[in-house]
């Protein structure tokens, strides 16, 4: 089959905090200067790059805010991070561990450090994915998949190069943990130096990388280092990629779900009405409730 | 940036030589303004109406004891002006401050006025702007006089629906005469009937 090639590998784009507690570089839409459908049906990326924060007796954080028609995935490499939302839920976050979250029909939520990290300060390095919802779903229940790094299936790669951990979709005819609306693969790559990981994807998937850790060179040819990002073309399916040290990849790949995007704020429809009844219903307190203090 | 929604506010609202439009449009002064700087300070006259291209402004004031009460909002596509200090060249009352990184058109006073005395199109919509301003704040006052806190925060959603996303809850609070707590119990028991109906 045919190899898929490197569009562009782009630099980590000047960082923002989201709320005071989330440092990061907007990779999908603003960083590829390609908007929401380039990547669809993933939609939106921000990454934390590995950040010391200082200790905190206030946990930093965002506060409440609402959420509709897509999944939120939150992606702990280093730290941790408590959520609540307005269905009563909650949890923690720690390092490893995945929390993908359907907003779909609405939920307000919150997310902070986790309190003895605020209080001990320590590196913090997360993703932050918007996997966008089929019309047909966008206002389904909304529900959590709180996985823990335990419970993602890992496949060990030959002759010891390292091992591929699949959040969702399937590798090597292992199924990944988390369930999804439409076809998406998300994987961790952990690559010793010098290990190499083979993927494949339909040409038609939109494909992407993020090199977390480590350096990497992909398909022989294009050497990607910490923090930068990968978008792949449309031709060809087959990639390789290779570890110059120790690395830890993201890896994405999703069939496009091909439908109008219409995003405003935390609301992402597939019209502009759809988009003045999710401000209605938000302030209608249609979303729930929930207190803004942690 | 080349693009103005002064423009297209004006010529979709008044019946207008789109030229005569774009030619005092174009000598407009369009400033950009970080979040957290002011455009009027208390104690400063006044010199222009504020068009808002992109952001949001906050129109306030400060009492003897330091709190803050706020008059306006004014998000894009929203005009903002300390009449009193603009029209009777008196030191204004208020502050005006950026609550997001925002554009603006700045428009002297004296070009609605002249506008206005060469084309009766423009004066008839000028009229209309202050009648439908007038209206506006005559509502406001009888909801600070009269209405509950859920009436007066149903109004406020109805003027400024993407607000809420984008101040914080102590601001609405201060627009809506009300305290931050009484805010966050209208909301609550909003969002408690809104469940018990489903």
């Amino acid at each position: 089959m045919a190899i898929k090639n490197v569009v562009s590998v782009m630099a980590p784009p000047e960082p923002h905090f989201v709320g005071d507690g989330f440092r990061v570089h907007n990779f999908i839409p603003q960083g590829s200067r390609t908007g929401m459908y380039r990547m669809d049906p993933f939609i939106m990326l921000d990454y934390n790059s590995a950040h010391y924060f200082e200790p905190s007796a206030t946990p930093r954080g965002v506060g409440v805010h609402p959420h509709r028609g897509f999944e939120t995935v939150t992606i702990a490499y280093k730290g941790s991070v408590a959520h609540h939302d307005s269905s009563g839920g909650g949890g923690v976050i720690g390092e490893g561990d995945v929390q993908w979250m359907t907003a779909a029909s609405g939920v307000l939520h919150k997310e902070y450090h986790e309190e003895q990290f605020s209080k001990e300060g320590g590196w913090f390095q997360m993703v932050q994915l918007w996997v966008n919802l089929p019309a047909r779903d966008k206002m389904s229940a909304p529900k959590y998949q709180s996985i823990t790094k335990d419970q993602i299936p890992r496949v060990a790669l030959p002759d010891g190069h390292g091992e591929v951990a699949m959040i969702a979709g399937a590798y090597m005819d292992s199924k990944g943990a988390a369930d999804t609306f439409t076809p998406v693969h998300l994987y961790n790559a952990f690559l010793h130096k010098g290990g190499r990981a083979d993927f494949s994807f339909p040409v038609s998937y939109n494909t992407a990388l993020l090199v977390v850790e480590g350096s990497i060179v992909i398909n022989d040819a294009e050497t990607v280092t910490t923090d930068h990002f990968v978008l792949f073309g449309n031709a060809g399916e087959d990639f390789h990629i290779t570890a110059s040290e120790d690395a830890v990849v993201l890896i994405m790949s999703g069939e496009p779900i091909k439908e109008n995007i219409v995003a405003h704020g935390p609301f992402v429809m597939n019209n502009q009405q759809e988009i003045l009844q999710a401000f209605d219903d938000y302030n209608q307190g249609k979303f729930g409730y929930l207190e803004d203090q942690v | 940036m080349n693009s103005s929604n002064l423009k297209t506010f004006l010529t979709s609202n008044v019946d207008m030589d789109e030229q005569i439009i774009r030619e005092h449009i174009e000598n407009l002064k369009k400033i950009q303004v970080k979040k957290g700087n002011f455009l009027l300070r208390q104690g400063d006259v006044c010199k222009h109406s504020f068009f808002v291209e992109e952001g949001l402004l906050k129109y306030y004031s400060i009492d003897e004891k330091g709190k803050q009460h706020i008059l306006q909002f004014a998000p894009e596509g929203w005009f903002v002006v300390d009449r009193e200090s603009a029209f009777f060249n008196q030191p204004s009352q208020y502050f005006i401050e950026a609550l997001e990184d925002s554009v603006v058109t700045m428009i002297d006073v004296d070009m609605f006025a002249s506008l206005s005395l060469h084309n009766q199109s423009f004066a008839l919509f000028n009229n209309k702007l202050l009648h439908n301003h007038i209206r506006h704040l005559q509502n406001r006052i009888n909801l600070l006089l009269s209405a509950t806190a859920e009436e007066r925060y149903l109004d406020f959603i109805r003027i400024y629906p993407d607000l809420l996303l984008r101040v914080p809850q102590t601001l609405v609070a201060s627009y809506l005469g009300i305290t931050p707590e009484s805010l966050s119990r209208v909301r609550k028991d909003l969002a408690t009937k809104k469940h018990q109906k489903q």
